[in-house]
């Protein structure tokens, strides 16, 4: 025999029920409005732009090159190895245009660096 | 007599046919010389036939009047190849390759730049996908070379005119950032230029211009891709090797002055 409360029967039931979906709605606008977590879109957005941000910082840097030290050569090399495998998941045109051009300044980033250790030899 | 000269005539004969076709089958045909205004066009037939469209004609010289070779090939990331970029319609579509200005919106000389390739397409956008794919076939530009290279100093080959005075009489102002697209750069530090000794004696001295060469592509259009030697002097450039395209001929074989003009690269004066 199962246990069936009286008051979750007809009319009480679905006051109850409304009345739980106006607490939840409620709910969800006052994190919004608090500026608390935000929609998965919205993350998505945010992770684009980390890349592109990454992509600008590390590749506004070829004109400089020349008067890098090998160390700092070194870390922009590895920021462009740390960098593709995000490009690479982008959609098939970004990530042409993207990894094409992160490689151009990667290259010229080794080339300068190889450049410096032949110059110390 | 008679017999002995027809008999060495026909023995000559036949070996300069030989040698002619000995010729023919090691540098094939000899290409023709293109016109000023055809010289730098490119032709990209990628998918066109797929879409039952024609191949599209670049015209170099209409976007290098207005940009530097670094916007394109290095901020847009057109290959230095023809054929090497492999450019689809969507990626135009979505604002890439030649989608990143023919856009319909970037306004350049006071015109609305076209759009290149859009999504859902009409008949009345026939006219415009005519305007780039256009090989074999009879299209009205806007832009008319003969017209464009009037006020513009010449030269002998290639377009005929001189692009670097062009560019330092202030006739031409190819732009080096485009919104959106390039990062912004500190400004490049002035680069020397340097004289190369060819290996050719008697032969004036390459004066390498260092100095328009950065300002036009940066730095990564051309290392390491194109110059992969660290010191000078330890890589080894040949006529050859430029003619078939590599190291300077990346450039000078098809878009900048050709290797016909010899002193505008070997331009130093030789000492009597």
């Amino acid at each position: 025999m199962v246990f069936k409360p009286k008051f979750f029967k007809g009319k009480f039931r679905a006051t109850i029920i409304t009345v739980l979906l106006f607490l939840g709605l409620a709910g969800v606008c006052a994190l919004r409005a608090s500026g608390g977590p935000q929609s998965s879109a919205a993350q998505a957005d945010q992770a684009k732009e980390s890349w592109r941000k990454e992509f600008d910082s590390i590749c506004a840097k070829t004109q400089d090159a020349m008067t890098f030290s090998q160390e700092e050569l070194t870390d922009l090399i590895r920021r462009c190895d740390a960098l593709l495998p995000q490009i690479e998941k982008l959609d098939e045109t970004r990530k042409k245009v993207y990894v094409g051009r992160l490689r151009m300044c990667r290259g010229l980033y080794a080339y300068v660096l190889d450049a410096k250790k032949k110059e110390k030899k | 007599m008679n017999k002995r000269i027809s008999i060495a005539l026909v023995l000559i004969l036949v070996s300069c046919g030989l040698l002619c076709g000995q010729a023919l089958s090691q540098t094939g045909v000899k290409k023709k010389r293109p016109l000023p205004y055809e010289y730098g066009r490119v032709i990209i037939n990628n998918y066109p036939d797929k879409a039952d469209l024609a191949p599209v004609v670049f015209e170099h010289w209409i976007h290098r009047s207005m940009f530097t070779c670094r916007v394109c090939h290095v901020d847009i990331g057109f290959a230095m190849k023809a054929g090497g970029t492999d450019i689809k319609a969507a990626d135009n579509a979505r604002g890439y390759y030649c989608g990143a200005c023919h856009n319909g919106k970037m306004v350049a000389d006071g015109k609305t730049v076209f759009q290149a390739c859009s999504r859902k397409v009409n008949v009345e956008d026939e006219k415009r996908c005519v305007r780039c794919h256009s090989y074999g076939q009879k299209v009205a530009s806007d832009f008319d070379f003969f017209q464009f290279s009037q006020p513009l100093p010449k030269e002998r080959f290639g377009n005929g005119l001189d692009w670097e005075k062009s560019e330092e009489l202030g006739l031409i102002k190819p732009a080096s950032y485009l919104p959106g697209v390039s990062i912004q750069k500190n400004s490049l530090a002035v680069q020397k230029d340097f004289a190369l000794n060819p290996k050719v004696e008697g032969m004036p001295n390459i004066i390498f211009s260092h100095k328009k060469h950065t300002v036009w592509n940066g730095c990564e259009l051309c290392h390491p891709d194109i110059f992969m030697g660290v010191k000078r002097g330890t890589v080894k450039y040949s006529m050859v090797d430029i003619s078939e395209g590599k190291s300077c001929g990346a450039c000078h074989t098809t878009v900048a002055f050709p290797l016909t003009d010899c002193q505008r690269c070997h331009s130093k004066p030789v000492q009597p």
